[in-house]
């Protein structure tokens, strides 16, 4: 064999290795992700609560000998303490809310930004970028005597206006605007649109990509939200699933059954709401709007 | 239709001024290029004119009407960008009758005028294709026809054909120059390329820094170029431009050689110009080297140097030369322009 077929041969074993090593590390850290998961799942399905407890630690963790739908039955069932029906539908009306005004009021802020002849652009485009800094939980008690004192106290209003707009949100957009070709928006405005229309009938529609991103984003977030409910909320009414898991937490006993299938019940929605998104995450077809 | 009358115009970007008070009076049904090198300001003028760039000084009127302060889509005007702008989300059909859309016409209104705007520009077969499925040229169109459909007083634009490639640049060109004829509306047309400059207009506006340097029918400009920038922007291969003294034998070029002059020829000329196909071989003429020998086909491009100066000679005739070859090149006398230390024409 030549030389030359010999040093050829060398840099392919390498990329070998590269790869061997490359999908280890993807498959662990798919493991660690996953592993969670799976045990909750696997929890969910053991019907006796003081054996999922001692199972815990041990990687009878992830195996049910006896598997079982019966907690989620009985948390669908359970209409006295737990109205889990109402809690879902609750999540569902506040994520559906905040995040449909979200994506409007936040593209609406980022597009004026981006594109409109606004005095002070950047001044408050660096205002916005410094509000992210700020955790949520820092300003959660003024929006608290905010709200109360609003009488918005127990409401879904309570939990949709307060974040609706966002800075990371606002800024996602700006950047995503700013980047589409100007002369969209001087075609637009000189084809007689109005800014209103040239954000919504030219903007709105290239932007799939950054409303899908934005929505999981957001969707994600809303689905999530445990602090500001639990404040918030005082009774059934407005309280959302999230809150609601806790309530198997008592004092004296704790339902670990039943707050592993809430659990799973509660990861189905925000699970769907993301896979009917995601794909938009890498389609865009903005590059072909210019240039032959 | 309407004529556009640009009246002491300026534009500063804070304190740089770009364009230094410009008058150009357009014509009712004209077809004017602005043309000139990268950063002239002839895309801010057209600009301007759109609505797009704020009016620092001075009034531009479409019409009787001082646009200044009319905001674009109340200028009555069309725009097709060097990049087309189509919406990519819209057919052919919904871009082209997006305007018409927004100006409350009835469905069948905007279909009747978008088929007759795509019967003009042979686009029937493409109007339910997305932009992306549309070739260079194709797409070129489309924002034509985005134009047309409206048929604005004045269509501006800016570059049109800058990104397709020159056999479909060509074509492109005479589309538009036909679509002028046929429409008559007046146009104002910005490129870099004085080829489309000279072949499409009525007139042309030569700009550099901010400054028109000369306005003229297009053979005006070739044939009479106000200033030493003129001379050479306009012409393919450019003008020979030969430094010196004009005396009483002729004109005396730094490296010593005598090029004639004609009769009455002014004093003081420091730049003695002759274009490429106004020098012919004769043995009578001034000495030259051949350096290179170009063929085309219809004329040879002869790169001959004199006197330490490197002149281009077009000859419509096959001439058997090679480099080294010693010529005699004779310039037609009715065809030298002469400039003054200033640049200017003499």
């Amino acid at each position: 064999m030549s030389d030359l077929a010999l040093s050829s041969r060398k840099p392919a074993a390498t990329l070998n290795g590269y790869r061997i090593v490359q999908s280890i590390s993807v498959f662990v850290i798919a493991l660690v992700v996953i592993s969670p998961l799976f045990m909750l799942f696997i929890a969910s399905l053991k019907d006796d609560r003081f054996q999922i407890l001692a199972d815990m630690g041990s990687f009878r963790a992830f195996w049910v000998d006896n598997p079982t739908f019966n907690n989620f039955r009985e948390v669908g069932n359970f209409a006295g303490e737990l109205a889990f029906g109402r809690y879902l539908g609750n999540s569902l009306l506040i994520l559906g809310s905040t995040v449909s005004l979200g994506l409007v009021i936040n593209s609406m802020a980022g597009f004026i930004l981006a594109w409109g002849s606004l005095p002070g652009r950047a001044l408050i485009l660096s205002v916005i970028i410094a509000l992210y800094v700020i955790p949520q939980e820092s300003i959660i008690m003024p929006l608290l005597i905010i709200v109360s004192r609003a009488g918005l106290s127990d409401t879904f209003t309570a939990q949709i206006l307060p974040f609706v707009a966002s800075p990371l949100y606002t800024f996602l957009f700006y950047q995503f605007f700013a980047q589409l070709p100007k002369e969209l928006y001087e075609a637009a405005s000189i084809d007689g649109a109005s800014i209103f229309r040239t954000w919504w009938s030219i903007f709105m529609p290239l932007s799939l990509p950054a409303l899908a991103t934005v929505s999981i984003l957001m969707g994600i977030e809303t689905w999530n939200q445990y602090l500001w409910p639990i404040l918030i909320t005082q009774t059934d009414y407005a309280r959302p699933i999230s809150v609601a898991i806790a309530t198997f937490f008592g004092q004296d006993s704790i339902f670990w059954d039943r707050a592993m299938a809430a659990s799973v019940l509660m990861m189905i929605p925000i699970l769907v709401f993301y896979l009917a998104f995601q794909r938009w995450f890498i389609s865009s077809f903005v590059g072909s709007a210019v240039k032959g | 239709m309407a004529s556009v009358s640009i009246d002491n115009v300026a534009k500063f970007y804070g304190s740089h001024q770009v364009i230094h008070g410009i008058d150009i009076d357009i014509a009712d049904g004209e077809f004017v290029t602005l043309v000139g090198p990268s950063g002239c300001g002839k895309s801010t003028l057209l600009r301007m004119i759109a609505g797009l760039e704020e009016i620092s000084d001075g009034d531009i009127r479409i019409g009787d009407r001082v646009v200044n302060d009319v905001p674009p889509k109340e200028r009555d005007i069309a725009m097709v960008f060097q990049n087309y702008a189509l919406y990519p989300h819209m057919t052919v059909a919904q871009n082209m009758g997006f305007a018409l859309k927004l100006k409350g016409e009835s469905r069948a209104a905007i279909d009747a005028r978008v088929k007759e705007a795509a019967a003009i520009l042979a686009l029937d077969p493409y109007l339910d294709r997305l932009p992306k499925q549309l070739s260079g040229g194709q797409r070129q169109r489309v924002a034509m026809g985005r134009a047309i459909v409206r048929s604005p007083q004045v269509f501006l634009f800016d570059e049109p054909l800058s990104n397709l490639d020159a056999k479909l640049r060509v074509q492109m060109r005479a589309e538009i120059k036909d679509l002028h004829q046929r429409l008559g509306t007046t146009t104002v047309y910005v490129t870099h390329d004085q080829i489309e400059a000279m072949t499409m207009a009525d007139r042309i506006v030569v700009m550099k820094g901010g400054v028109v340097e000369q306005v003229g029918r297009p053979l005006e400009l070739y044939d009479r170029p106000a200033n030493l920038f003129v001379a050479t922007f306009i012409g393919s291969p450019a003008m020979n431009l030969v430094k010196g003294a004009a005396g009483n034998g002729g004109f005396v070029t730094e490296g010593g050689v005598v090029l004639p002059l004609p009769a009455g020829a002014a004093a003081g000329a420091v730049t003695y110009g002759i274009r490429p196909e106004h020098l012919t071989l004769d043995d009578a003429g001034f000495r030259a080297e051949v350096v290179v020998i170009e063929p085309t086909g219809a004329e040879t491009q002869v790169l001959a140097r004199c006197g330490g100066q490197t002149l281009v000679a077009v000859l419509r005739e096959r001439v058997e030369l090679n480099p080294g070859d010693s010529i005699g090149l004779k310039p037609n006398l009715a065809a030298v322009h002469l400039f003054g230390e200033d640049g200017r024409r003499l």
